[in-house]
């Protein structure tokens, strides 16, 4: 999988955001991954702690948070988590677990955000820098 | 003196691959260029399928040609004397909008109707990939084994046309094509699903006139 370039990708967005905010530390990120990316969260943290090594993420906490799988039905208007207790989960998005309806919609599980990063900053720095 | 402070920075990598997808096409629009992400497994004949229509349809074809080894599949298409960029994308197992937006200013598009963009071989990471084309074209053949589709649902979910090629040799594979097709519908189910081999040039015309189909009501 592409565990490595979305690793490389994340950790170019925080180091451009905390740069941009005077960061003098990076104490904490938060990433969500959706379920249906097929990314690894286990792999993607691995590879994150070696992309960090000398930058200012080094040592940071990073929480990765995986994001459920949500569907809208066009059918019957359920909205929600699809049936995932089949042993195949990827084929429960296919049907809708209220009705049966094969249109759905996936609203959710495919993220790859950068959602937050806590940082150190220089009591001066101009904190709305990062737009 | 140092203070704390959290910042909201929301920036999903899938989106930003998506608006530059809708620059692409964009671009793809103003240039009157119809674009098809062609995707499917290593071998499935993707490079195949894109050379026998460069012969048979009446466009001006151009193909960008991103499979891991575009070298070869590029130099294949060259024999046309078509249009085509090889892109060299290494050890990625997808091609993304950004890429593609790299191989544009190589193309002449104006002089191009139909843009064939061949992805990596491989039905798992393309998927969430936007590249910015008009229609996804997915093609899988007979040699995968036949529980192909439901394996890969994702792929079959998002795709416009699924072409099952290679149906010449699926009895000696053991492959049940007819379970293809079901398999996809149960997916997708009003997707056209085409049967093909081209080797024996079964499923061509359909897929030419869907292929048309999908330009004109474009
Ligand atoms: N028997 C048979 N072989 C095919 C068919 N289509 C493609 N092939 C062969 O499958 C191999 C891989 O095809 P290629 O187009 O390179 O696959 P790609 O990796 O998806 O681009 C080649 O040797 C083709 O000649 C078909 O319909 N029937
Ligand atoms: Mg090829
Ligand atoms: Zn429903």
């Amino acid at each position: 999988m592409h565990e490595l370039s979305m690793a490389n990708a994340m950790v170019k967005t925080v180091l451009d955001v905390a740069e941009k905010n005077n960061a003098t530390e990076i104490l904490e990120v938060t990433i969500e991954v959706g379920q249906l990316t097929m990314l690894n969260p286990e792999q993607l943290k691995f590879l994150l702690d070696v992309l960090v090594e000398n930058t200012l993420l080094e040592g940071s906490k990073i929480n990765i948070e995986e994001v459920p799988v949500e569907i809208d039905c066009k059918t019957c208007n359920y909205e929600g988590l699809p049936n995932m207790d089949g042993s195949d989960h990827y084929l429960a998005i296919v049907r809708c677990p209220e009705c049966g309806g094969r249109n759905l919609e996936i609203t959710a599980g495919r993220e790859c955000n950068v959602k937050t990063i806590k940082i150190e900053q220089e009591d001066d720095a101009d904190a709305s820098g990062s737009e | 003196m140092h203070k704390i402070a959290d910042i909201e920075i929301q920036h999903d990598i899938m989106v930003a691959n998506k608006k530059l997808a809708r620059r692409n096409q964009k671009i793809f629009d103003k240039a009157n260029t119809f674009s098809i992400d062609v995707l499917g497994a290593i071998g499935s004949g993707k490079t195949s399928l894109i050379e026998t229509l460069i012969q048979k349809m009446d466009y001006k074809i151009g193909v960008i040609a991103g499979d891991v080894i575009s070298k070869f599949d590029a130099g294949r298409i060259e024999r046309y004397n078509v249009p085509v960029v090889g892109l060299n994308t290494g050890k990625e197992c997808h091609l993304d909008a950004h890429l593609v937006e790299h191989a544009l200013p190589d193309l002449p598009l104006k002089d191009i109707d139909l843009l064939f963009i061949e992805n990596v071989g491989n039905l798992i990471c393309p998927v969430d990939f936007d590249l910015g084309s008009h229609i996804r074209m997915v093609v899988i053949s007979v040699t995968e084994g036949d529980d192909t589709a439901e394996k890969h649902p994702l792929i079959f979910k998002d795709a416009d046309l699924v072409i099952i090629n290679k149906v010449d040799i699926a009895d000696a594979v053991g492959a049940d094509s007819d379970k293809m097709v079901a398999d996809v519908k149960e997916i997708n189910p009003d997707i056209n699903v085409i049967k093909s081999s081209l080797k024996t040039g079964e499923g061509l015309d359909e897929i030419i006139s869907a292929i048309d189909g999908f330009i004109k009501d474009r």
